[in-house]
C-alpha cells in the first residue's frame, strides 16, 4: 500500500464527534452530567465554606473542622467517582453496536478511544463547570446570610479580598477551579476503562453485542 | 476502475472454530474459493452453515483459526491495524440485516462517515452523500434519522454508505433478512444495477431464494463447507426439470 493510503481522523473531527454525540444524545448526557455536577458542587461547597470560615475566624480556629471537612470532601469525591463511573459504563455500553459500525467503515482503535475521552472531557468540563459554580454559589451565598459581616462574605469566598487572604492574593476563585480540574480527571478516568475496552473489541464482538 | 487482477476475492483453505466448552464448532471448515471482479455472488445455506463466518473472514472483521484470505492479492492477514482499518473503510463496503446505521445522525451524516476515514474534504464529502443517497433514491430524505425512516430507506442508506467510497467488493449479510418480500426485492434490484454500473463484487450472505434471479454465481454452504457452487444458468435448468 503506498504512503498516502492510510486511515484519518483528526482530533478535530474527533472533536466535532464528540460534540454532536452530547448535544444528540443530551438525555444521556444529562445523566451522567448530573451526578458530576451534585458530587463538584457539593465538594466547591465544602472547600469554600472552609476558607470563608477559616478567614473570618483564623486559620488556626479550624483545624478540627478543616480535618473533618476534608474527609467529607473525599467522600463526596468518592460518591462522585462512582456516579460518574457508572453512567461512562452505560453510555460506552449502549453504544457497542455503534463503535462496531465506526470499526467497520474504518475507525482504529485509538479512534474509538478519542471519541469516548473528548466526550468525557466535554462532560467533565460542563458539568464541573455548572457544579463549581452552584457549590461556590451556595455555600457564600449560605454564608453571607448567617454570618454577621455579611457585607464581605462574596469578597472573602472569591479570594478577591487580599487582606483577608495575605499568603496568596492571586487565589482568585481558587476552589471553584480545582474543583472543575477534579471534574476532568474523574471523568477522564472513569471513562478510561470502559471506552479502552470497547476500543479493543473486535467488529463482530462489538456487533453482537445486545443491550 | 483498472482492472489489474482477475480475482478480488481468494480464499484458501479458509476454517474457523469456536470453542465452546468441550465441543469445537466448526463455523467454516476449509473454503477455498475464487471471486472474480464484479461478479455478483449469492453464498446460500440453512441459517448456521457459516455465511456469517464467511462474511466474517473475507471482511476483515475476524481473524480465521487456518487459512487466509486475499482481497486484490493481498493477504489480509499480513496487514497491521492501520492497513486493515484502510482496507475496512476504502476497499470494502459493508451491508448488514439490521441495517447499522447510526442512530444519532442523519442519512446524509452517515454516508458521509466512511469518508470521513479515507480523509475526503468535507465539501466533497458532502457532495458525494447527496449523490449517492440520490442514487439510491433517497434525494428527499437527506436529513433524516434512520428512527425516521423504514427498514427499506435505512438498508438505502446502508447501501449507500457501503459504496460511497468506491470498493472493490461489498460485502453484504442477509441485506433483505429484515424486509418483507416486495421491499426486499427492491434492495435486490438495487444491489444489482449498483453492481452492473459500478461494476463492483457484490457478495450476498443470504438465504433468500430471490437472491438467485439476479446473482452470477451460487455458493451453496452447508455445516462450514462448500457443497456445490453453481451458475445462475445451472440453477435455472434444474428449475424447468
Amino acid at each position: 500500500m503506498s504512503g498516502e493510503e492510510g486511515v484519518k481522523f483528526p482530533l478535530s473531527e474527533a472533536f466535532s464527534f464528540s460534540l454532536e454525540s452530547i448535544k444528540r444524545r443530551f438525555g444521556r448526557a444529562l445523566v451522567t452530567m448530573l451526578s458530576i455536577v451534585l458530587g463538584i458542587s457539593f465538594l466547591t461547597f465544602l472547600l469554600t465554606t472552609g476558607r470563608i470560615v477559616s478567614v473570618l475566624y483564623g486559620e488556626g480556629s479550624g483545624v478540627a473542622v478543616q480535618f473533618y471537612q476534608l474527609w467529607m470532601a473525599i467522600i463526596a469525591l468518592l460518591i462522585c467517582s462512582v456516579g460518574i463511573v457508572n453512567s461512562m459504563l452505560m453510555s460506552v455500553t449502549e453504544r457497542y453496536k455503534e463503535i462496531g459500525t465506526m470499526k467497520c467503515l474504518g475507525a482504529m482503535n485509538t479512534h474509538v478511544l478519542e471519541i469516548f475521552l473528548i466526550e468525557a472531557l466535554l462532560l467533565g468540563l460542563i458539568g464541573g463547570g455548572i457544579g463549581a459554580v452552584a457549590g461556590w454559589t451556595i455555600a457564600t451565598v449560605w454564608q453571607a446570610f448567617t454570618q454577621a459581616s455579611s457585607a464581605n462574605i462574596f469578597m472573602i469566598s472569591a479570594g478577591l479580598w487580599a487582606e483577608f487572604n495575605p499568603s496568596n492574593p492571586l487565589l482568585l476563585l481558587a476552589n471553584p477551579l480545582i474543583a472543575i480540574a477534579l471534574s476532568i480527571v474523574i471523568s477522564l478516568l472513569a471513562a478510561l476503562a470502559p471506552a479502552y475496552i470497547a476500543a479493543k473489541l473486535s467488529p463482530t464482538e462489538a456487533l453482537r453485542y445486545e443491550v | 476502475m483498472a482492472l489489474r487482477y482477475e480475482y478480488a476475492v481468494e480464499t484458501e483453505d479458509l476454517a474457523k472454530y469456536y470453542v465452546m466448552g468441550p465441543v469445537t464448532v466448526r463455523a467454516l471448515d476449509g473454503v477455498s474459493v475464487k471471486i472474480r471482479r464484479s461478479e455478483y455472488l449469492s453464498i446460500m445455506g440453512p441459517s448456521g452453515s457459516g455465511k456469517t463466518t464467511f462474511f466474517n473472514m473475507v471482511g476483515g472483521l475476524d481473524r480465521p483459526t487456518r487459512g487466509k484470505v486475499f482481497i486484490d492479492e493481498v493477504d489480509i492477514a499480513s496487514l497491521d491495524a492501520y492497513e486493515l482499518a484502510w482496507l475496512r473503510a476504502k476497499k470494502i463496503g459493508y451491508i448488514f440485516q439490521t441495517f447499522n446505521l447510526i442512530p444519532v445522525l442523519t442519512a446524509l451524516e452517515n454516508v458521509t462517515l466512511p469518508m470521513v476515514f479515507t480523509g475526503v474534504e468535507r465539501e466533497e464529502r458532502l457532495r458525494r452523500a447527496r449523490e449517492m443517497l440520490t442514487r439510491v433514491g433517497l434525494g428527499e430524505r437527506l436529513d433524516h434519522k434512520p428512527g425516521e425512516l423504514s427498514g427499506g430507506q435505512q438498508q438505502r442508506v446502508a447501501i449507500a454508505r457501503a459504496l460511497v467510497n468506491d470498493p472493490v467488493i461489498v460485502l453484504a449479510d442477509e441485506p433483505t433478512g429484515n424486509l418483507d418480500l416486495h421491499t426486499g426485492l427492491e434492495i435486490i434490484n438495487l444491489l444489482k444495477t449498483l453492481n452492473t454500473e459500478k461494476k463492483v463484487t457484490i457478495i450476498n450472505a443470504t438465504h433468500d431464494l430471490k437472491m438467485i434471479d439476479v446473482s452470477d454465481r451460487i455458493f451453496w454452504l452447508r455445516d462450514g463447507k462448500i457443497e456445490r457452487i453453481e451458475t445462475r444458468a445451472e440453477v435455472a435448468v434444474k428449475e424447468v426439470e
